[in-house]
């Protein structure tokens, strides 16, 4: 069932242009970002070979170019989960999934995993950069696998997020600046201007304390386990806000 | 031997608290194979909010729902499995087409792989929809999504059917067909559909229930209750009523009759109204 639902869910994310747009919008920012970057490596290559260890193109590429394209899906990845519940309100079909023997568990599953699935192939094209690079140089495809898996895991949160907004209303813009007002939030906690605050484990909250590993090829349990807890606690959140939505006179 | 059929749908004392001054109260039904009820009511007399508590779409704030056996409240999922709910507002995707609708509808209501080609077929042809399988549901005329509406209800062959005004916006040759789909429908299923003219209600039921005010006041009135028979209802009406909500209710109800006279024969049936009366229960 979980299954019929993502398929739903992507498919209909694909039916809608301006998912075309936004995937497009998404492609052109990475692609001048990480042109951007090449060139600044190739530029500044003697320079670098003075250094005691200099980094290589993988690394300048995924600490480069991999963590400002993470600032833009932060940015732009509410927007293909704004219209997942909102969209639900406005037609008036969440009757369907209601009278139907599907659990919201599964409802809400199914759509997350439909979202993150289209927003990680618009992500995708990162991955043919880096093999358009690869084809004329050499890279450490474990270092691009590492700073991918913390792309899509942040794509993921970041749908998970604009999914339990997108429960809350049924207007899709208020849906996406909740979202972007929140990812904000959590990800500016982990910066400097955030230490003062003495709140112990304020820093540990935030997402961007958690990417940085991913993007230097450094694989951490703790990591991976604080992306889990982050979409399975929107994700949570979601199902219990349909679920008082049977107690609420429409 | 009407009681050898089985009972596909029992509710029990169900309510719920609408607004602080409106409640659905004691809403009690039990429905067997065969059985089509017409549930009549004016505007905000809670037909829907009853609809949508036997759905599951609302928790009742008290009592029970049982379809087929299984506790809606206990064992949801396999409650709804017997469940087909058309609300007011058909819940259609406008840029799906028809077809691919249903197809989605069938997977969701755990139609087998294997069988889902077939129950979109049998809801296409059921619902006069062939023509239109491959449109777009935006592209259709209200009557058309309508039809579509009740196409997602059946398309699992549901023991209990709830249909929510089904025949409202259509034209009289739709509002025909409808009418001709419930009965077929009612047949091997137990149907309730909300309208608010009892003429349709008799056209279509072999039972009638008139809400007012969120409760029930009048039951099982007999199958062939003609088209102006308020006198027919009046005698069936088991709660007090306002004199002002009974002569409301039957002027609404009744569009093809003179309303007024049989009212008058109720004396005994009207409450003589109180200040607490002038707020909705």
């Amino acid at each position: 069932m979980i299954g019929v639902i993502a398929k739903h869910e992507s498919t209909s994310l694909l039916r809608l242009p301006i998912t075309w747009m936004i995937a497009a919008v998404l492609a052109c920012a990475f692609a001048f970002l990480f042109l951007q970057q090449l060139e600044v490596y190739l530029t500044r290559q003697a320079e670098l070979a003075l250094l005691d260890h200099p980094p290589g193109l993988t690394a300048w590429l995924t600490t480069r170019f991999i963590a400002p394209a993470s600032i833009v899906t932060l940015i732009l990845g509410p927007l293909f989960a704004m219209r997942s519940f909102s969209d639900e309100f406005r037609l008036e079909t969440l009757a369907l999934w209601q009278s139907s023997p599907v659990s919201t568990t599964a409802l809400v599953i199914g759509k997350f995993l439909g979202v993150t699935l289209v927003l990680c192939a618009a992500l995708s094209v990162t991955l043919l950069m880096f093999a358009g690079v690869a084809w004329v140089g050499k890279l450490d495809w474990w270092q691009v696998a590492s700073a991918m898996l913390g792309l899509y895991l942040l794509a993921a949160a970041c749908a998970a997020t604009g999914l339990f907004f997108s429960s809350l209303t049924r207007h899709a813009m208020v849906a996406v600046l909740a979202s972007l007002a929140t990812l904000a939030l959590v990800w500016l906690i982990g910066t400097a201007s955030f230490n003062a605050i003495p709140i112990p484990g304020l820093q540990a909250t935030s997402l961007a304390n958690h990417i940085g590993g991913f993007h230097q090829g450094y694989l951490a349990t703790n990591d991976v386990l604080y992306f889990v807890l982050y979409i399975a606690l929107f994700l949570v959140l979601t199902i219990v806000r349909l679920d008082a939505l049977r107690h609420v006179n429409r | 031997m009407v009681n050898d059929r089985p009972i596909l749908l029992r509710a029990t004392s169900l309510s719920r608290l609408i607004s602080p001054t409106a409640r659905v109260a004691d809403i009690s039904v039990t429905l067997r194979e065969g059985d089509v009820l017409g549930l009549l009511g004016l505007n905000g007399a809670g037909k829907s909010t009853t609809l949508k508590m036997l759905a599951g779409l609302l928790v009742p704030d008290g009592g029970d729902v049982e379809i087929d056996g299984h506790s809606l409240m206990e064992h949801p999922l396999a409650a709804r499995a017997q469940l087909g709910y058309l609300p007011d507002t058909p819940p259609l995707y406008p840029d799906m087409r028809v077809a691919a609708y249903l197809k989605l509808a069938a997977q969701l209501r755990r139609v087998p792989r294997k069988l889902v080609k077939p129950a979109v077929d049998y809801a296409l042809e059921v619902c006069d929809l062939t023509a239109v399988a491959k449109h777009r549901i935006a592209a259709l005329s209200k009557g058309f999504r309508q039809r579509v509406g009740l196409a997602q209800a059946i398309i699992h062959r549901p023991k209990v059917i709830l249909l929510d005004e089904p025949s409202s916006g259509l034209d009289p040759h739709q509002m025909q067909s409808m009418r001709t789909l419930i009965k077929t429908l009612g047949q091997d299923a137990a149907v309730i559909f909300s309208t608010h003219l009892l003429p349709e209600a008799v056209a279509v039921c072999n039972h009638i229930a008139v809400m007012h005010n969120g409760r029930i006041v009048a039951s099982e009135l007999p199958s062939d209750t003609p088209v102006t028979a308020e006198t027919e209802i009046s005698e069936h009406i088991t709660q007090p009523l306002l004199r002002d909500d009974l002569d409301t209710l039957f002027t609404n109800l009744v569009q093809f009759g003179t309303p007024k006279a049989p009212v008058r024969t109720l004396t005994s049936k009207i409450e003589q109204p109180t200040p607490a009366d002038n707020i909705n229960p």
